[in-house]
């Protein structure tokens, strides 16, 4: 027994050292004195591991057998991704952070909003890249708001844009012949089908989204995209807004006494009949839910005429990341048309191109033009036309934590 | 008589109505798995795909090969976990010594200490050892809430055995191995397949631990499986559930087949 | 071998994991939970924390409704899993099918217990469908929510289905095993069957039913993914509370959710006390 002890104290020991001892060497060169063709070189062969959120079996597809593939065919680089919750990530890094981890185990990490700016406060994050990236000089618009700012907060480099989305509605055109323009009309559908109407409960990210369309609805955007962080300011801004939205209560499914945890159960509710709006941040989330049978051949999508929320979901680096060659590879062939256009295509994912339309050229601008985007989709013109910035991102959960406050808590 | 008979068929009632209560929910979601269009108020899908299924075995998606993975981790921490406890249990059933109450005590500690509350210190110790993001780091781990139900149970097994049957052996001249290997270990295989199985199921079904030490780079089938539950994809979730049960049921019945076999062949050993 | 040192050797590799891993973790949250975390700047050890969160009305809602859901879910498993075991035992086909089967849920793990009563229980599952398909109800509205409830019903029947089959299981080895005789006995002298079962086979289970008691209780207030999954906005369940301020963007909250822990484990330590407490009392009757 005292030997059996002894033993396995001794492989303790050992595979601790083995830990230990795979730390990789460094480069002769800097990242940062490399161009992009060395940076290129140094990848080939490499593997690049991609964090992001993993629940979406349609985005999975496309990253495991469309963009992958072509990574390991253009460049010679593996992908190996991993689903994983963002605020998951940022703990782990935060982990590395903690103990000065040099060698960690994420190269590129699907991130933006508040995240980022936790992220980047905190010096998770490897940067600025991004104009290194060729694709990223070749068609990002430098100056646009979107290309500079990630909900308010300075981009700075730190993240190149991956997707754009927007806030849409969803409802069934079988069951609902007048869709609600404004907030007035979304209150009127409610009274009239009390217990139909829902909406999904923040933290939830598009739950979140709604509240703060709502208030951009009501208060208007102008009004609100430069506020302070400071709880008091906040909550006299949006007072109109929560007043609506206690007002709207009683009407909600359920009496407005729970909430869907995940926008995915509401739309979940929404197939099933059980009420009358799902909602996505996902514009096109619908066409391909007809596609898969989920939802009806009659439902159809719609914003507010004063527009809906939109916001770009982007790509970054950790600053521990053992293969920021390979990341950087990898994001600039996300920047790529081919890409981006396989993205859009709503058999696909069906997420917006961040490519500038002024920077393609006319083969290029029809590779976009001749994706169908079949039944339930806005075009990409009336969404763009149609489209709120986001509000700051430390903004964000100051309002989630006033809706927490005064809505479901309230009548007990 | 005829009352006693009475009497049975009510018994079984309830037997059977309770099982049929909890097996039921198992049917609805192997139903969800193959359900491309199931909307209210039908009983049955009103349209089948196999989607899921297709994702499932498709070799992009590394499903099956996770799934290996995951089976080969929680046999690894299952042996682990029977080596560390069977000393242990031992210890605890036969010897009386100073400060055994305390060691009871201490070893059912994290059977009842929430792993929320001790993951994130782990984390940080196994960063420094570099043991996170590796299976080493997993599997040990995975031995926290393991060693508990391996060792209490354990203990249970051999004060029902006694101690005086090796040391029967070992007075007719056989070493302490040899005592082990021919007399403990048949004495005590019908436990350790009732605790190994346990054992698996709990490392088989670890989430939060498994994804905060393994970080992404130990996928595990329970990673795979949350984000569709969480995303409230219904058939994938149904896929992956009943992939996940249906191992778990395959393993209990090959451990349980194999034993059984080589035990009614051996039992003369033993008596 | 040195017959003194012999039990501590045996235990040695096992309590060198526990202490590596485990003991470590723990203490670390314990200091963080005093507010020592600087990678973010905090370096005062203090109270405050604690403080902070036993004035929260928040923290105290989500303490009770922790509280409420493992007592419920606990106590109705163990009557229904006791209840289970006996008829099972006193059944005659005792190697059928059904001695296999009640134990499915056990290798069930929580996050698919809870899709599976989402899928009985919301107002589009089965339930409701089999109900409106009887004409119970007219419209699934009529179906009140079992899921995001603020009862936590969605939570505690899924807590129960899954305990259910672990106190069976535990109790109808003990119940097999039970001197039989004995029943026999009072059964001999007049008693009923249910006065058997009652005062006799019921006291000498009490200590494996009270040990399995506090095992599920345990695991039911400490486990996070059933209420994270299927409870209500508000409150939430006290682990779902930790994990939420455990994963705040915002890292000056990680001292909160670690507290919130440290109140996990005191409770939960207590609970151990009272479980070794069972242990003693079963040994004693085993004696």
């Amino acid at each position: 027994m005292k030997k059996l002890a002894i033993y396995f104290i001794l492989l303790l020991f050992l595979f601790s050292l083995v830990g230990c001892s795979s730390n990789g060497q460094g480069s002769t060169k800097s990242l940062e004195e490399k161009t992009w063709k060395e940076i290129v070189e140094t990848a080939r062969g490499t593997t690049v591991n991609f964090y992001g959120w993993g629940g979406d079996q349609r985005v999975n597809q496309w990253i495991d057998e469309i963009l992958a593939p072509s990574l390991k065919e253009k460049y010679n680089v593996k992908v190996n991704r991993v689903g994983m919750n963002i605020d998951d990530i940022l703990n782990k890094l935060l982990g590395e952070k903690q103990v000065d981890k040099k060698n960690g185990s994420i190269d590129v990490v699907w991130i933006n909003g508040e995240n980022f700016y936790t992220a980047k406060k905190n010096g998770l994050l490897y940067g600025p890249f991004t104009k290194k990236l060729a694709n990223f000089n070749k068609y990002i618009d430098k100056d646009s708001h979107d290309a500079n700012y990630d909900f308010g907060f300075l981009i700075d480099g730190y993240e190149a844009p991956y997707g754009k989305a927007q806030l849409v509605f969803i409802y069934d055109s079988a069951k609902l012949s007048n869709v609600p323009r404004n907030y007035q009309e979304l209150l009127k559908l409610a009274k009239e089908n009390p217990g139909k109407i829902t909406y999904p409960a923040p933290p939830d990210f598009t739950g979140s989204a709604f509240i703060r369309n709502m208030i951009c609805d009501i208060v208007g955007f102008e009004n609100i995209k430069d506020i302070e962080p400071d709880k008091e300011k906040v909550k006299e801004a949006i007072a109109p807004a929560i007043e609506y939205l206690k007002e709207l209560k009683p009407y909600l499914w359920m009496k407005g006494e729970a909430y869907p945890a995940t926008v995915a159960q509401l739309n979940n509710l929404f197939a099933d009949g059980e009420i009358l709006l799902g909602m996505s941040y996902t514009p096109y989330l619908a066409a391909g839910k007809i596609q898969t049978g989920d939802f009806p051949e009659t439902t159809d999508t719609f914003v507010f005429e004063n527009g809906n929320i939109g916001n770009t979901h982007f790509l970054a680096i950790p600053f521990n990341s053992p293969n920021k060659e390979g990341a950087m590879v990898f994001i600039n062939h996300v920047l790529s048309v081919e890409m981006q256009a396989s993205k859009y295509d709503p058999n696909n994912w069906g997420d917006l191109p961040v490519l500038d339309n002024s920077k393609l050229n006319e083969e290029e601008k029809n590779v976009f033009e001749n994706i169908k985007l079949g039944k339930g989709a806005l075009p990409q013109e009336t969404l763009l036309s149609h489209r709120i910035p986001e509000l700051p991102a430390d903004v964000i959960p100051i309002i989630e934590e006033i809706w927490m406050e005064n809505i479901p808590k309230k009548g007990e | 008589m005829k009352v006693l008979q009475k009497n049975t068929i009510y018994l079984n009632i309830i037997i059977y109505s309770v099982i049929i209560l909890l097996i039921f929910p198992l049917a609805v979601m192997f139903m969800w798995s193959f359900a491309r269009s199931w909307p209210w108020p039908y009983l049955l899908p009103q349209d089948f795909g196999l989607r899921g299924w297709k994702y499932f075995f498709n070799p992009t998606s590394k499903a099956l090969f996770t799934l290996f993975l995951s089976v080969l981790l929680s046999l690894i921490v299952t042996i682990v976990t029977l080596v560390l406890s069977i000393p242990a249990a031992k210890s605890l059933a036969f010897y009386n010594f100073r400060g055994k109450a305390f060691f009871e005590i201490f070893i059912l500690a994290p059977l009842i200490v929430p792993p929320i509350a001790v993951a994130m210190g782990i984390h940080v110790q196994f960063i420094k050892l570099g043991l996170a993001d590796s299976f080493l780091g997993v599997v040990l781990v995975h031995l926290i809430p393991s060693l508990p139900y391996g060792i209490r149970i354990l203990t249970n097994v051999f004060q029902a055995i006694g101690e005086k049957i090796e040391l029967q052996a070992r007075v007719l001249g056989a070493n302490w191995w040899q005592a082990f290997i021919f007399v403990t270990l048949p004495l005590i295989a019908p436990g350790l397949v009732s605790v190994g199985s346990l054992i698996f199921i709990i490392s088989f079904s670890q989430y939060f631990l498994t994804f905060l030490i393994g970080g992404g780079q130990v996928v595990t089938f329970p990673m795979l499986l949350l984000p569709y539950i969480q995303s409230g994809d219904r058939m994938m979730a149904g896929v992956f559930s009943s992939v996940f049960v249906l191992t778990a049921l395959l393993f209990f019945i090959i451990v349980e087949k194999t034993i059984k076999s080589h035990y009614s062949s051996r039992e003369y050993f033993y008596f | 071998m040195d017959s003194k040192l012999k039990p501590y050797m045996l235990l040695l590799p096992a309590i060198i994991v526990l202490l590596g891993i485990f003991m470590a973790g723990l203490l670390s949250a314990l200091v963080q939970s005093l507010g020592y975390f600087p990678v973010v700047g905090l370096k005062k050890i203090t109270f405050e924390y604690y403080l902070e969160v036993f004035k929260n009305q928040d923290f105290l809602k989500s303490l009770f409704f922790s509280l409420y859901i493992s007592l419920t879910s606990s106590v109705a498993a163990v009557i229904i899993g006791v209840l289970l075991a006996y008829l099972i035992v006193k059944s005659q086909y005792k190697e059928g099918i059904e001695t296999v089967l009640y134990k499915l849920p056990i290798i069930v793990p929580h996050m698919v217990a809870a899709l599976l009563i989402f899928n009985i229980l919301s107002q589009s599952g089965i339930l409701p469908r089999i109900f409106f398909n009887l004409g119970i109800i007219r419209d699934q509205s009529q179906f009140c929510n079992l899921v995001f409830d603020k009862n936590g019903i969605g939570i505690v029947t899924t807590y129960i289905w899954k305990e259910i089959p672990f106190v069976t299981m535990v109790v109808y080895t003990i119940l097999n095993n039970l001197n039989k005789e004995l029943l026999e006995v009072a059964l001999n002298l007049g008693a009923k069957k249910w006065q058997g079962f009652i005062y006799v086979a019921l006291p000498l289970l009490m200590p494996t039913i009270g040990s399995a008691f506090i095992i599920i209780f345990a695991f039911s207030f400490g486990a996070f993914e059933v209420p994270y999954l299927l409870g209500p906005t508000y409150p939430k369940a006290l682990p779902v509370l930790a994990y939420t301020a455990y994963t705040n963007p915002d890292l000056t909250n990680r001292p909160y959710a670690m507290v919130i822990s440290m109140i996990l484990t005191i409770v939960s330590v207590i609970l151990i006390l009272l479980y070794t407490k069972f242990f003693r009392l079963l040994n004693d009757y085993n004696r």
